[in-house]
């Protein structure tokens, strides 16, 4: 199974306004983790764009510092080539939660525990939680067919953007594969839970638990050692970290196609949108405190990101917050009506 | 717009947050920041309730701009009060979503979805700033930066016309009104797993990270006590691997087979509970399994999960402790601690009566007991003797929260209903049939008791289990409340005094009959002679509801003259009256385990798999933790696994 997985890929699938630098497919880099397609969250480009479909405002003094203040906002957004009208995940009313407070209280490493540690924990902590979410969209009808299917969900997608197609190994090579989203995200949680039930990777026996190096209390023996990598001490091995980046990106996009594709269809009109939206936001955290995702991967989820920094879901100390772009978040606010 | 400080508190807004983002140098996990589940009371702008736009501010902004929330509730309704319904009807579909809710809420299993849908108006909570600051720019001064931006949209939204309501509105895709049927009876069940889970997850990990930063702080303190380099290494050391070896426990499925058993000691229709050792460290628990199949057929999954939240909640030295459950696809696991004592039905069958001092101690130690479940906020509703078990030192705790036998369709009132009016359902011949007429109960007819008695430990594992110390209102079906515990306390202390429960019959339904009609049937046979202050005690608590002692508190009955002198504080602390003598930690002495089928549920079950040629699970088959009624039902304490 994991030769299977190994090269799952990320795409840039042709959007009209197709922005020529990007390139389809990068390469499999060694961990079996692609890159998903390039390109800076924060690029601002055909602004002019957008501005066209804002509604006509009537001409007060004041109009013009308000345009000028929120254009920019507006540049960002378009540049991330969203589809018109935004999402309704987009819409701040739709952005809330079921819990309130600092979310950063929960994935903060406790000081004196093995980053290692840590990191196992997150990772089977999220794993639980976004298998939550997509028990509902698999769970099979009277009709016999999922909520996310073949038809609905031909390939595995994050919005018009992004798809991800599926590397199997052929020969000395990969063959890339476009699955239905159904089956691609079947395929990832048997890889991500195999990877979770191995002993070898996630270590159970509480012998082998190790602790956090603090240089304020003496433990010299700890000191740099010159092959150290995450979690050595406490028995995971050596591409443990590696594996845990590949487990989050591959859950990232199956948040990401949760949300591009069943947002609506079936979450809100179950009433669990708040419940996705706080588990996903939770996620979001851990997985950048942790550096377990990278800016560029956030790129289908970008627009929340910037939402979620700019209405206190992150908060500025976190590093979700750093990734966000503001100005596009707080003009989400004010299209929504809650700046 | 650079108001990012403002925004992150007008959203986040109660003064916890505004205090963690201001002291962003410490440690996150201060205890004020935590999560929080959302509820409806604490966001709700109290007195607003009639208006849509002040829940927005109530919602957004508690506290921090509560007395500027107040004023747009009040500027509102003359000023935008026409634009905002015009909006509401102007197609965006928050009006729509909004009246759709009302149904959403009688749903129970919606859990904290619906909290917030009455003030999910992002349409009115949009509209009320603006107008708030276009009535008032200068009343309320804000960021330098956004106050000019606001006074334009003020006076552009306050325009005559408004035509940038509806054009505001299609920035966003619109929400359809919600249809929840729109899909099957599964992804209905599915969302309450859902709802359920999420909300769990939060639950679970807000508590687990305050507790640990609370052994942080510990953790701390220790450090700051010593300057021996070698003792605070050892310190540092041994609070990371704690918390580390916790971690590993949250994430390690733990499973029947990581135990060995060394006893059957209970069984009963819906499982068994055993002395197990743990092979990896030799420590020894109570392992109760549940078979799944049976608590689903008997409706036992609410009291299921009823009992694992309070046993998971509890803290209490007067409740037993639960150190884990798990589940496997048969059966659920609840990890307890072994209390050696046994429980008093076993010490009532082998002493038969106890003197007024023996009862007053168990009694008086009962009530404490009570009283903790009590504040807990649960009503036990199912005390009796066998439910009360002896520690090592003799000294009483609750168990059995929901789930013990009897327990079922308790909030059924037809079960009862049919029970009172219909014949007996109990089958005779398949027990002892005594004939015990209470009111011809007479010291000279004991050994017909002791047959009762005999058949009282059969009784006790049957699934419809005693009735016996359960007070008339939950068979009647008119409400009952904590009191109805206080009733059983009563019952218990009859029976302590007496040598049988005051309602004992042959069978189940002429005991229900004597209960309901207990002002007939409360009979104190000549031949005892009970102390006036015991009686009056008894006839304090088997009474009707209203007048029942404990019925505004614990300290009525505490200060009954029959405890005259009772130290109720330190009453755990004196030595008990009855010291369970044990010979190792895993003593079963006190167990009846001569009398219960040693063959474990496990064997049977997988035996009766085997015969029906049960196949292999699917790979696609789901996690036993994910099939709905056992949703939340895994539970892992730090406490004692690691400390």
């Amino acid at each position: 199974m994991s030769n299977l997985f190994s090269g799952i890929n990320a795409r840039l699938r042709g959007a009209s306004s197709k922005q020529a630098n990007k390139s389809p497919v990068s390469p499999t880099s060694e961990d079996g983790r692609l890159n998903s397609p390039g390109g800076l969250p924060h690029r601002s480009k055909s602004s002019s764009n957008l501005s066209s479909k804002l509604p006509p405002l009537p001409t007060s003094p004041a109009l013009s510092q308000t345009i000028s203040t929120t254009s920019t906002g507006d540049e960002v957004l378009s540049s991330y080539r969203l589809p018109q009208p935004l999402p309704l995940w987009l819409n701040p009313a739709y952005a809330k939660h079921i819990v309130r407070g600092n979310f950063m209280t929960l994935s903060s490493r406790p000081k004196a525990v093995d980053l290692g540690e840590w990191m196992a924990h997150q990772v089977v902590e999220h794993y639980r939680n976004l298998w939550n979410f997509v028990h509902v969209v698999y769970a099979k009808e009277v009709n016999g067919s999922n909520i996310c299917n073949a038809t609905t969900c031909p390939r595995m997608s994050a919005g018009p953007n992004h798809s991800y197609t599926w590397l199997n190994k052929k020969g000395d090579g990969y063959e890339r594969v476009e699955l239905p989203a159904i089956e691609y995200i079947t395929l990832m949680q048997r890889w991500i839970s195999g990877k979770i039930d191995d002993t070898n990777i996630f270590p159970t026996d509480p012998a082998s638990v190790s602790f956090s190096h603090n240089p304020n209390v003496a433990n010299t023996a700890l000191l740099n050692s010159p092959d150290e990598w995450v979690g050595k001490r406490s028995g995971f091995p050596k591409d443990f970290a590696s594996i845990c980046k590949t487990i989050f990106l591959q859950m990232f996009r199956v948040y990401a196609h949760l949300y591009w594709s069943h947002y609506v269809e079936p979450f809100y009109h179950l009433n669990l949108e708040k419940q996705l939206n706080s588990c996903f936001s939770h996620f979001v955290l851990t997985a950048t405190a942790l550096n377990l995702i990278t800016p560029q991967e956030l790129e289908p989820m970008q627009a929340l990101v910037d939402l979620w920094a700019a209405n206190g879901t992150f908060p500025p100390e976190s590093k979700a917050y750093e990734y966000a772009n503001l100005k596009a978040g707080n003009r989400l606010l004010q299209m929504g009506g809650m700046a | 717009m650079d108001n990012q400080g403002n925004r992150l508190y007008l959203n986040f807004g109660n003064n916890n947050d505004r205090l963690a983002a201001t002291d962003r140098s410490t440690y996150p996990t201060t205890p004020s920041t935590f999560p929080q589940p959302v509820f409806q009371g604490q966001s709700a702008n109290p007195g607003g309730a009639q208006q849509p736009q002040a829940h927005q501010q109530g919602y957004t902004s508690a506290g921090y701009f509560q007395p500027s929330a107040n004023h747009f509730g009040a500027q509102y309704p003359s000023q935008l009060a026409p634009q905002a319904s015009d909006y509401s009807s102007a197609g965006q579909g928050y009006g729509q979503a909004r009246s759709t809710t009302p149904g959403a809420n009688n749903d129970p299993n919606t859990g904290l979805a619906h909290q917030f849908s009455h003030q999910n108006l992002g349409g009115a909570g949009r509209a009320s700033p603006y107008g708030a600051r276009g009535a008032s720019p200068g009343q309320r001064p804000r960021t330098a930066g956004a106050q000019g931006q606001q006074a334009g949209y003020s006076s552009y939204l306050n325009a005559p016309p408004m035509p940038t309501q509806t054009a505001q509105a299609d920035y966003f895709a619109p929400a359809p009104e919600r249809n929840p049927d729109k899909y099957g009876p599964n992804a209905n069940n599915n969302q309450k797993k859902c709802s359920q889970l999420a909300s769990d997850f939060f639950k679970d990990s807000v508590k687990r990270a305050r507790e640990r930063n609370q052994r942080q702080s510990e953790l701390e303190q220790k450090l700051a006590e010593t300057t021996d380099p070698r003792r605070r290494e050892s310190i540092w050391a041994t609070g990371g691997r704690r918390e580390g070896s916790y971690l590993r426990f949250l994430r390690t499925k733990d499973k029947p087979e990581n135990y060995n058993t060394i006893k059957i000691i209970g069984k009963g229709a819906f499982g068994e509970v055993k002395l197990v050792q743990k092979k990896s460290d030799g420590k020894v628990y109570a392992m109760k399994s549940l078979i799944k199949t049976e608590m689903f057929k008997k409706d036992q999954l609410a009291h299921v999960r009823a009992e694992r939240d309070i046993l998971a909640e509890s803290d209490s030295p007067w409740v037993v402790k639960l150190y884990t459950t798990f589940q496997d696809a048969n059966f659920l696991y609840m990890l307890m601690e072994f209390l050696p004592g046994g429980d008093l039905m076993t010490m009532l069958i082998k002493y038969e009566i106890f003197s007024e001092d023996i009862t007053r101690f168990y009694i008086a130690e009962i009530v404490l007991a009570i009283e903790a479940v009590h504040k807990l906020g649960f009503i036990h509703r199912d005390i009796k003797p066998d439910n009360i078990l002896l520690d090592r030192g003799g000294h009483v705790k609750l168990t059995d929260f929901g789930l013990s036998t009897g327990f079922h369709k308790l909030h059924d009132n037809n079960y009862y209903q049919q029970l009172l009016q219909g014949k007996s359902n109990k089958p005779r011949d398949n027990r002892n049939s005594i004939a015990i007429d209470q009111i011809n109960l007479t010291v000279s007819n004991r050994s017909q008791i002791n047959d009762w008695r005999r058949s009282r430990r059969l009784m006790a594992y049957s699934t419809v289990g005693t009735p016996d110390y359960i007070a008339p209102e939950i068979f009647t079906g008119h409400g009952y409340s904590f009191d109805c515990d206080w009733w059983s306390l009563g019952t218990i202390m009859f029976e302590c005094l007496v040598g049988w429960p005051p309602f004992c019959a042959e069978d189940s339904h002429d005991t229900y009959r004597k209960i309901v009609n207990w002002r007939q049937s409360l009979y104190f046979p000549d031949d005892i002679q009970l102390g006036v202050e015991a009686e009056n005690l008894i006839r304090s608590l088997i009474c009707n509801s209203e007048n029942r002692l404990g019925r505004g508190g614990a300290h009525e009955i505490k200060n009954h003259a029959f405890f005259r002198g009772v130290e109720f504080d330190s009453l755990r602390r004196i030595r008990a009256p009855f010291e369970p003598r044990l010979t190792s930690n895993i003593d079963t002495t006190y167990f009846p385990t001569d009398e219960i089928d040693q063959t474990d549920n496990a064997t049977l079950l997988k035996a009766a798999q085997a015969r029906n040629g049960a196949g292999g699970a699917s790979p696609q088959e789901e996690s036993p933790e994910m099939s709905l009624p056992f949703i939340g039902y895994t539970f892992k304490r730090f406490d004692n696994n690691f400390r």
